[in-house]
């Protein structure tokens, strides 16, 4: 289906006044569903995760990631249709490239490649200080190193306190603590903010 | 009699190692700012603090030897002797522990930069300029203006060096900046992303299909007045695309709708209003 019939199909799926159904259309409430389902993690205290992967990736080929863990593990991550990719916005598989750093969740298949649900490009969460403010970016002092945060238009949201996320960025301020997640560009000391979290 | 410029070097080098002299032997937090520095790699973690107060208090004597009479030479060529021995200390912090903090004039962390030798270096030429000095007493009431005129630049250089002191004016200097205009003002106020997460994360719809869900955030896209957000899950033993729709502009979580749709069948699976 082309994209734009695709999201049109979708949005009057959710929108359409259809067969609107209670909570109970999604199964058993009953307890007994419940335990006789078989457990979903079976891990042994203190293994890896076998259906998590992180690295950077070496090669793609196909809807193939091959990659190096920061544990020099090799991974092999499959992408599908249903995968979500963030790189720093919900976006396409093509945009992932050769030497981005990846964080993936989903199945381990049992030729050891990981069928991923999810998949996070260049995300990083940082712990840092506002040295100073410019146009469109934000100097960070993370652990005494310098970071440069860029200010990304119609996607660097603001948190302040616990109250919702805002796009306006002026209440920053230059020796604030904050923290940021955001995209990493790949062998700089530069990201992409996508949130920043401050105090007030 | 020596020139003026150079009998008040040893005030300003004197000054300078009363403060990071004082500082190390006396500062409350001297031992972990000892335990941060590069000594730790140096000369061991347990010799640390007390080679750092030692330092210190070397720091001390000759400030004292200097500020107070009589004048020899030799205390401004120890005076550059011991500014040597902290470029050649920086040098080895730079090459063998980059990490390390340089617990040079405070015990805030700070790494080792190229202000780091600056200062090194300006301590290190006032002393060389002081060897060639006379009481600074005499050249101070010979010179007061143009003397104090010079304390006060080498002062200043000082500070401007010293990335410890950032936040007492270099900061302040950058809040005054963008309190008089924030330079990141001129944005639009479209809806972030972020918020139609965090109204979908509240509500009803999503706390029913969420055990359902089996990825992140796949696309999202508005709809006059409503953001749609889809991910997919799995229903009934078969993969589906969970569309929510979120209201754009307002905080009315128990508004939001949630279908399942199957996209290679083209149907819906089921639709909740999420009331």
């Amino acid at each position: 289906m082309p994209q734009p019939d695709r999201r049109r199909f979708l949005t009057s799926a959710v929108l359409g006044g259809s067969a609107v159904a209670g909570a109970t259309a999604l199964g058993s409430l009953a307890p007994e569903a419940a335990f006789a389902a078989p457990p979903k993690i079976k891990l042994d205290p203190g293994a890896l995760d076998p259906n998590f992967a992180e690295g950077r990736i070496t090669g793609i080929s196909g809807s193939l990631l091959r990659a190096s863990g920061s544990d020099r593990t090799l991974h092999r991550v499959h992408v599908t249709d249903g995968t979500s990719i963030w790189k720093l916005h919900p976006t396409t598989f093509d945009q992932i490239k050769v030497g981005d750093g990846f964080y993936a969740r989903g199945v381990r298949l049992p030729d050891g490649s990981l069928a991923a649900d999810a998949i996070w490009v260049n995300i990083v969460n940082l712990d840092a200080s506002i040295a100073a403010i410019e146009a469109a970016r934000l100097h960070l002092d993370h652990n005494g190193k310098r970071v440069i945060g860029h200010v990304v238009g119609g996607r660097t949201a603001a948190v302040y306190g616990s109250a919702p996320a805002v796009a306006d960025l002026t209440r920053l301020q230059v020796g604030r603590h904050v923290k940021v997640i955001g995209a990493w560009r790949p062998d700089t000391n530069e990201v992409d903010v996508a949130t920043v979290y401050s105090g007030a | 009699m020596a020139e003026w410029p150079a009998s008040v070097q040893p005030l300003f080098v004197g000054a300078t190692l009363l403060w990071s002299g004082g500082l190390k032997c006396a500062g409350l937090s001297a031992g972990r700012a000892a335990r941060r520095s590069a000594l730790r790699s140096l000369v061991g973690e347990e010799r640390a603090p007390a080679v750092y107060r030692l330092t210190g208090a070397v720091e001390l004597l000759l400030a004292a030897a200097l500020l107070a009479p009589p004048v020899y030479a030799g205390e401004a060529v120890a005076a550059a002797v011991l500014a040597t021995g902290f470029l050649a200390y920086l040098a080895y912090a730079r090459i063998a522990a980059p990490g390390s903090s340089c617990g040079c004039m405070s015990a805030r962390p700070t790494p080792v930069t190229w202000r780091g030798f600056a200062r090194a270096g300006l301590i290190l030429a006032a002393a060389l300029l002081g060897t060639r000095a006379g009481p600074w007493w005499d050249a101070a009431a010979g010179h007061p203006w143009a003397a104090g005129t010079l304390l006060v630049g080498e002062a200043a250089a000082l500070v401007a060096f010293s990335p410890e002191a950032d936040r007492r004016w270099l900061y302040p200097l950058r809040r005054l900046r963008v309190r008089l205009r924030h330079p990141l003002a001129d944005r639009s106020f479209d809806m972030p992303l972020e918020s139609s997460l965090q109204q979908l994360h509240g509500s009803t719809a999503y706390r029913q299909v969420g055990g359902l869900l089996r990825s992140g955030l796949r696309e999202s896209w508005d709809e006059e007045d409503v953001r749609v957000l889809c991910y997919t899950a799995e229903y009934e033993g078969r993969l589906a695309t969970a569309v929510f729709a979120v209201p754009l502009r307002h905080y009315r979580p128990e508004e939001i709708r949630v279908a399942l749709v199957d996209e290679s069948a083209a149907a819906t699976l089921l639709v909740l209003d999420g009331a």
